[in-house]
């Protein structure tokens, strides 16, 4: 089971994605990913991190994207791991058995 | 939309893709920023919104969004409700705009508190109204027909 939360900002969507994920995991005894799409440090917070251990997860660098050129010339972009070692290596575990992954931010002064 | 924010969307999609076990995304807050790189793969998408008309209609634009982009399951989740009247009111927007709703959410202090307290809103109070909302939302997606 794949779920998207969108909403505004203010709406209460991380709320409700990080409990979700966390109730998820306890309800089902199952290992559940919670991706951080938004570089918002709440999410952290509500899977149960302390402030201290919120402020130190890092976001996954970019280098984790690979630009590919397939037969045809076409370039196109693909994880340059597995996701299982992009897990192990910038996932955050929580007491719930779920894992935190936060995804690069985005320079909105320098994006191009 | 530009290179930074498209190689997350990727990366976020591939993720999604790629990892077999169940998932949870919390998405770039904003309508522009659900695309298809980041919807590929997810089979339920559900909009939160708060009771009053702008938060609604954004509502229902996200829901009519992710249609088009092809997902599966989508509903609505209707956050910070405080009356009855609220609920009619929501009740009878989603219909008119084929919103299905998956869920109440209670307007709760419990989550003011938490966040004061620096604690997850599930380790501050877990038989809080809300947490207990939530709880329901969650049974009722692990059981949704066509659960996969």
């Amino acid at each position: 089971m794949k779920i998207a939360v969108a909403g505004k900002g203010g709406s209460g969507k991380t709320t409700i994605a990080g409990t979700l994920a966390r109730l998820m995991a306890q309800q089902n005894g199952n290992e559940v990913l919670a991706i951080d799409g938004d570089s918002n440090p709440n999410l952290a917070l509500t899977l149960g991190l302390s402030r201290e251990q919120t402020a130190q997860v890092t976001s996954m660098p970019r280098s984790v994207l690979q630009r590919v050129t397939d037969i045809e010339g076409k370039t196109k972009v693909v994880l340059a791991k597995s996701p299982d070692e992009i897990i192990r290596e910038f996932g955050v575990k929580t007491s719930d058995g779920v894992t935190l992954l936060v995804m690069p931010g985005v320079d909105h002064a320098g994006a191009g | 939309m530009c290179g930074a924010h498209a190689a997350v969307r990727t990366l976020v999609g591939e993720m999604v893709a790629e990892y077999d076990r169940p998932t949870v995304v919390d998405m770039e807050a904003g309508l522009e920023h659900l695309s298809r790189g980041t919807t590929r793969h997810v089979d339920r998408l559900l909009a939160v919104f708060e009771p009053y008309f702008k938060s609604l209609e954004t509502g229902a634009r996200v829901c009519e969004l992710a249609k088009e982009l092809g997902i599966k399951q989508i509903f609505g989740v209707a956050n910070k409700v405080r009356h009855a009247n609220d609920e009619r009111a929501i009740r009878e927007f989603c219909a008119r705009r084929s919103v299905e709703l998956a869920g109440f959410i209670p307007y709760d202090d419990a989550l003011l508190e938490a966040e004061r307290a620096g604690v997850a809103p599930l380790d501050y109070d877990r038989h809080g109204l809300a947490v207990q909302a939530i709880a329901e939302l969650a049974k009722k997606l692990l059981h949704a027909n066509g659960a996969p």
